[in-house]
């Protein structure tokens, strides 16, 4: 029976979190399209003893490709192995995460080869008399739609955090295949250098469990260099809007936001930042998120858990102070 | 080098939220009194072919399905420093999705005929689906590359420059080859000077039609693969707790107790 296919790029230490979160969305799926097998595709080097964890995730079937070719590979040879795998299995849905590799390069191409109707950066789906319907924002997040991909076979790119990946359970049982690779992939656009920034990027966006972000009401770099601070006193990693991120205050890679990073931590301070609803898409999902800004009427007043009217030279010292007494 | 820019005029995103209208039956946003403007990303795809030419000569063209207000959003790349601007209008462009979308442009590409770089936003300012430029590269069977802030180098080849986690990498792309933009701290768009402007209302911008392009419906896959079924204004819940105190350093200080008092310091 035609099969809703997953896929996953993993690592000697570990699978991506959005490799479990597409299992959680396909059991679902499964459910209510009425029991379709679950396969995953599950690629990388040195994986292989992580395959049995893609069962216990939700997966029927694994399918293996751990290859040297896999571990950092050309978005091209990713997307040559796909194509190959969907050509064969035939399945009726194809759910990929919405990030560089899948959302930005193979999901798009993949769907052009294959004649298949494809919906980006999903949130969420409902079935609806057998159609899946691809829930997803528009316009920055300011509105919401229901899309629909036609044809035999359709792609879905999920966007990070939008689904909580399932419980392990050790006892599920399923089986794990290894695919062939072919052995030379020739490709046309290659990486010929990488360069590691050799600036301190400070702890990561993804592990923080305190956000300290800054906009363009920071004003400089010299502005962000308080927001360091602050970040200090709490152990928190530092974060930015676009702007801020454009100006150089700070590394792209730490660019909060619907085309940046996804974040949920527990804490998200937002100083001098109006609360854009493609920021807020990046941020949105914090436990509790906190706003400094100097003009009551920002839309990030509508949009934060806790507000502080005032400008950040006025208000973040004295903040930082209190935080350090509190230590003390 | 010639570098062609696929650009893409949308409703000023900025809009404040309280005044963003949609038509839920027409399924899209309503203009209202808002501007048009250059959809964001393409705007830097603008600003990166330009820094190309200043470079290493050349010339940018645009291409833009749109209508006749679009034709206000050209002038603004030409006063940027594009050379040249090509607007694709036509009824028959108006209901098509990202594969009919990629096939007009391939069409205007190939009748341009003498390109070697292809621009591409990462996504549209709107809609945001980023497929266009993938399949805009598939459909004319070149190399496509995507998610990259500049070119560093070319020579026959391009070399070019894409953000990477911790940091950047360089890849290199036989052309003609298209590129899909994003953003960076090396390419924020210019403002166009006066001159630039001036010389821009003096360029004549040809309007090509499906029928120059030998389009007609069939060839737009009008069988709708990509269908927007519903759009709706999402409700907001959050209420926000204001901080109360007379000075901004009562208020930090305020703030400070409270978020111990949640147990999130
Ligand atoms: C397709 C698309 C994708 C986008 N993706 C992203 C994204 O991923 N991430 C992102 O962040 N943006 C994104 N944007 C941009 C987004 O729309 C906004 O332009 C941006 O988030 C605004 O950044 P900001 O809040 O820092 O700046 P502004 O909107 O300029 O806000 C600055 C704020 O600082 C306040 N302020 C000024 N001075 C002070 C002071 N002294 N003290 C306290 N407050 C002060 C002001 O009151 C104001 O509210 C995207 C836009 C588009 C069109
Ligand atoms: N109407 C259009 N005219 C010209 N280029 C377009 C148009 N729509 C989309 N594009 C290009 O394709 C990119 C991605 O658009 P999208 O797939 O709609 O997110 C845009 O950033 C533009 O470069």
């Amino acid at each position: 029976m035609a099969s809703i296919l997953t896929f996953c790029m993993g690592t000697r230490s570990s699978i991506p979190r959005s490799g479990l979160e597409l299992l959680a969305v396909a059991r679902s799926l499964s459910q209510q399209l009425g029991s379709v097998p679950v396969q995953a595709l599950f690629l990388g080097l040195g994986v292989r003893e992580h395959a049995p964890a893609l069962i216990h995730h939700g997966a029927d079937q694994v399918l293996l490709a751990d290859h040297p070719c896999l571990e950092r590979p050309e978005d091209e040879v990713v997307l040559g192995i796909t194509e190959e795998v969907v050509r064969q299995l035939a399945p009726r849905v194809v759910l990929l995460p919405h990030d560089e590799l899948f959302g930005g390069h193979v999901g798009p191409r993949l769907a052009y080869r294959l004649k298949a109707g494809i919906v980006t950066d999903c949130t969420g789906f409902a079935v609806q008399n057998g159609d899946i319907r691809w829930l997803r924002p528009v316009y920055g997040g300011k509105a919401m739609a229901y899309m629909c991909a036609r044809g035999l076979l359709q792609v879905a790119t999920i966007r990070s955090r939008a689904f909580e990946p399932l419980p392990a359970d050790a006892l599920r049982t399923g089986e794990i295949q290894e695919i062939p690779i072919p052995e030379a992939f020739s490709t046309s656009v290659t990486v010929v250098e990488r360069v590691e920034a050799a600036e301190e990027r400070g702890l990561s966006l993804d592990r923080a469990e305190i956000i300290v972000s800054g906009g363009r009401g920071m004003g400089s770099a010299e502005g962000f260099s308080i927001l360091h601070e602050l970040a200090r006193v709490l152990g928190a990693a530092v974060g930015g809007s676009r702007p801020a991120a454009d100006m150089g205050w700070v590394p792209h890679s730490h660019l909060v936001g619907q085309t940046g990073k996804i974040v949920a931590p527990k804490l998200y301070i937002a100083v001098g930042i109006s609360g854009a609803t493609q920021h807020m898409a990046g941020a949105g999902s914090s436990k509790t998120i906190v706003a400094i800004n100097k003009d009551p009427d920002a839309p990030i007043f509508k949009l934060a858990h806790i507000g502080v009217v005032g400008e950040w030279e006025k208000v973040v010292p004295p903040l930082i102070r209190s935080f350090q007494e509190m230590r003390s | 080098m010639h570098i062609v820019v696929c650009l893409k005029q949308i409703i000023d995103p900025e809009v404040p939220f309280h005044l963003f209208r949609i038509d839920p039956v027409a399924k899209t946003q309503i203009r209202g009194s808002h501007p048009l403007v250059i959809s964001s990303y393409d705007e830097v795809a603008v600003e990166v072919a330009i820094q190309a030419k200043e470079r290493w000569g050349g010339q940018v063209t645009i291409v833009s399905i749109g209508t006749k207000e679009t034709i206000q959003s050209l002038h603004q790349a030409l006063a940027m420093g594009a050379d040249a601007a090509i607007l694709l209008c036509d009824p028959l462009f108006e209901q098509t999705d990202s594969f009919g979308k990629a096939r007009i442009l391939a069409a205007a590409l190939r009748k341009i005929g003498d390109f070697d770089l292809i621009l591409c936003g990462r996504q549209a300012g709107d809609v945001e689906m980023g497929l266009v430029g993938p399949f805009l590269a598939e459909e004319l069977g070149i190399p496509c590359a995507t998610l990259v802030a500049n070119l560093v180098s070319s020579n026959g080849k391009v070399r070019l420059k894409r953000p990477t986690e911790s940091g950047y990498e360089i890849l290199e792309a036989p052309l003609p080859c298209l590129a899909t933009i994003t953003n960076d701290e090396s390419n924020v768009p210019r403002y166009a000077s006066v001159k630039g402007i001036r010389a821009a209302m003096r360029t004549p911008i040809p309007t090509w039609t499906a029928t120059d392009l030998s389009l007609d419906a069939a060839a737009l896959g009008q069988e709708g693969r990509i269908e927007i079924d519903e759009m709706w204004i999402p409700q907001r819940e959050i209420r926000c707790e204001l901080i109360a105190g007379e000075s901004a350093e009562e208020r930090a200080r305020n703030l400070a107790l409270r978020l111990r008092e949640l147990g999130l310091v």
